[in-house]
Formats: structure tokens, C-alpha cells, sequence
């Protein structure tokens, strides 16, 4: 491989890694403001999401009924579809792995 | 029935959504009316069959009944030879099919499909343990041949299997269905729109709740459209 195309295969992966990088910022801003809105989360609590923060179980306001709700807004508000025997537990389990699983619907 | 501003000119008449959405949305309803008024624009706010107020219990309802309800509700208007306008929100939008309208405003429409949806989700929430069919999963397999199909119970609203089958395949009003249709959404939401203006989705809120600035930003729009309908 000549020098030339290295530097040329680098310089593809860093972009790649920066869309990724992106398309994860991007994802986090929607799901943020999604549970803002539909839990009436206080901007204080929105800010302080973090990957680990627990939300299925833990966050009192994500009962079962507002599950439905705010997933068909997440639907809407990245234009992608989510299968019903894609939701379960781990999935809602952390704020990370809400993140996590967007992320692969949207790279699609 | 709700009745707001002058008893002439042209009248806005409002569908709420179906379902639970609809007492999330009353109060914000209200809010448009009222300043709607004091833009001189008349409004009523009907209770449409198996909503708020009506006799008619929700679970006898096809999505026909309820379109119905919302035509009779603007007849006022015609027999008086005022001009009537549709205001929609949410699946309201899925109500006002029947009636002769001058003009269609929606705001953040929801489509029949994308509401079963919904519903299919919160119907599952609430049985954990046993999984919903992928389609026809409102119909219950052990019912007799020879009746008529039970309700569905889902959060608390009993809801017939015509209603629910018809929402398998109903579209809100379009631009080529004919007339003037104007759309506004949230900036949130993606979707086509004539406008994305910022706020909050109410609809989605487990307690009803209320958006003055919306409210005032989404009246003045509708005046303004009026007006210019009106030209």
C-alpha cells in the first residue's frame, strides 16, 4: 500500500468516526428533548441525563403507558420504526443504551 | 357544545383527537378559541360522539359516527350562511372528512395507522405477559360467530373493532383530496408542514396540561388564515 492511500484510508476513517460521532450527538440532543417532553422532565433533570442514568423502573414517571407514547415520538422525531419485539427491558434499561439502540435504527 | 366570539362571519369549528389525546388537548382547545375571540373570530368546540359530554357511548362509534357528529356540529354555520372553517388537532384531523368545509388547518396530524400504533403499544403495556398478534390483534378469537365482535378496552376507553379497523387505513385531508389545507406542526417533527413553529407536545403528556404562547401563536396563524381564505 503506497503512502498516499494510507494517509487517504486515515483521513476516510477519521471522517467516518466524525459522522458516527455526529449522528451519536444528534441522537442524544433528540432524546434528550423527547423525554423533556413527554415525562415533563425539568430542564435540571434533562441536563443531568447522563449514558447511566437508569430510566425503565427507576425514573417514576416512565410507567408502561408513557413508554407507548414516548417511542412513537421518538419514531416521529428520527423517522425510523420500531418493531415491537425490538422493546424490552434492556433497551430502556439506561439512557446509554436508549442511545445505543437508535443509533443502530438510524445507521440502517 | 362551546361557543366562542361573534355570532357572525366566518366560524372556526374545532375536532379534538380521538381518545385520551382529546382530554389532554381540551384545555389547550380553549386557550385557541378564547384568542381566536379576540381576533374576532368565531369558534365552537363540539363534543363529538363518544367524547367529552356526548350520550353516545364511545364503544358504538365508527370513526363514520363520530365524522358525522363533527358535520351536524357545523350545520349551524351553513344554515345561517356563515363561512366554516376546520381547525384539526392530532387525529382530529381523521373526523372532518364529512363535512363541507371552506378551508382544512391541522396541526400535527396524526394518521390513522400511526394511531393504531399507539394504541396497539399501550394495549400491550398493559398486558405484559401475553404478546399482541402482529395484525387484526383488537379482535378476540374466541367470540362467537353469530355477534357482533366485542370492545376493546384500552387505557380505560372501550373501543369497538370498526373504530379500530377503520383506523387501519384512515388519512387525514389532503391538498389533492381538494380545497385549501394548511398544515402546521412542531418544529420536533420532521414531517412536511406550511410551518414548524417551537412548543411543547401536550398530547403526550400523562396530565392535561396548557401552552398559553402556543395557543396564542397557533389562534394568531388561524386568523390570519381566515383572512386570507376570506380575500
Amino acid at each position: 500500500m503506497t503512502a498516499q492511500s494510507l494517509s487517504q484510508r486515515t483521513i476516510t476513517h477519521k471522517l467516518g468516526l466524525a459522522v458516527i460521532s455526529e449522528d451519536y450527538d444528534r441522537i442524544d440532543a433528540t432524546l434528550r428533548s423527547t423525554l423533556h417532553d413527554v415525562l415533563g422532565l425539568g430542564e435540571a433533570r434533562t441536563a443531568a441525563l447522563d449514558a447511566d442514568t437508569a430510566l425503565f423502573g427507576a425514573m417514576p414517571e416512565l410507567d408502561s403507558m408513557a413508554v407507548a407514547g414516548l417511542l412513537t415520538e421518538i419514531e416521529e422525531r428520527l423517522g425510523i420504526l420500531i418493531e415491537d419485539d425490538e422493546v424490552d427491558g434492556e433497551m430502556l434499561e439506561s439512557f446509554g443504551a436508549l442511545v445505543r439502540f437508535v443509533a443502530t435504527k438510524t445507521r440502517r | 357544545m362551546l361557543r366562542f366570539g361573534p355570532d357572525h362571519g366566518p366560524l372556526v369549528a374545532i375536532a379534538l383527537p380521538l381518545f385520551e389525546e382529546a382530554n389532554r388537548l381540551r384545555s389547550f382547545a380553549v386557550a385557541i378559541c378564547r384568542v381566536l375571540a379576540t381576533r374576532g373570530v368565531a369558534s365552537i368546540l363540539p363534543d363529538l360522539p363518544g367524547q367529552g359530554e356526548s350520550l353516545v357511548p364511545l364503544e358504538r362509534c365508527s370513526i363514520l359516527d363520530i365524522a358525522d357528529g363533527f358535520d351536524c356540529a357545523t350545520k349551524d354555520a351553513w344554515n345561517a350562511d356563515r363561512r366554516c372553517y376546520g381547525v384539526a388537532l392530532r387525529s382530529g384531523a381523521l373526523l372532518e372528512k364529512l363535512a363541507l368545509l371552506d378551508g382544512r388547518w391541522h396541526f400535527a396530524p396524526q394518521d390513522g395507522p400511526s394511531l393504531l400504533r399507539d394504541l396497539k403499544r399501550i394495549k400491550q403495556a398493559s398486558q405484559p405477559h401475553s404478546r399482541l398478534v402482529d395484525t387484526d390483534w383488537y379482535f378476540d378469537p374466541d367470540a362467537p360467530d353469530d355477534q357482533l365482535d366485542p370492545p376493546v378496552e384500552i387505557a380505560g376507553n372501550l373501543i369497538s373493532t370498526a373504530l379500530l379497523t377503520d383506523l387501519s387505513v384512515y388519512a387525514p385531508w389532503t391538498r389533492e383530496d381538494g380545497g385549501t389545507v394548511r398544515t402546521v406542526r412542531l418544529d420536533t417533527d420532521p414531517a412536511p408542514a406550511d410551518r414548524h413553529v417551537s412548543g411543547s407536545p401536550l398530547w403526550r403528556r400523562a396530565e392535561p396540561g396548557n401552552d398559553l404562547t402556543l395557543a396564542r401563536l397557533l389562534a394568531d396563524d388561524i386568523a390570519d388564515w381566515v383572512a386570507s381564505c376570506e380575500r
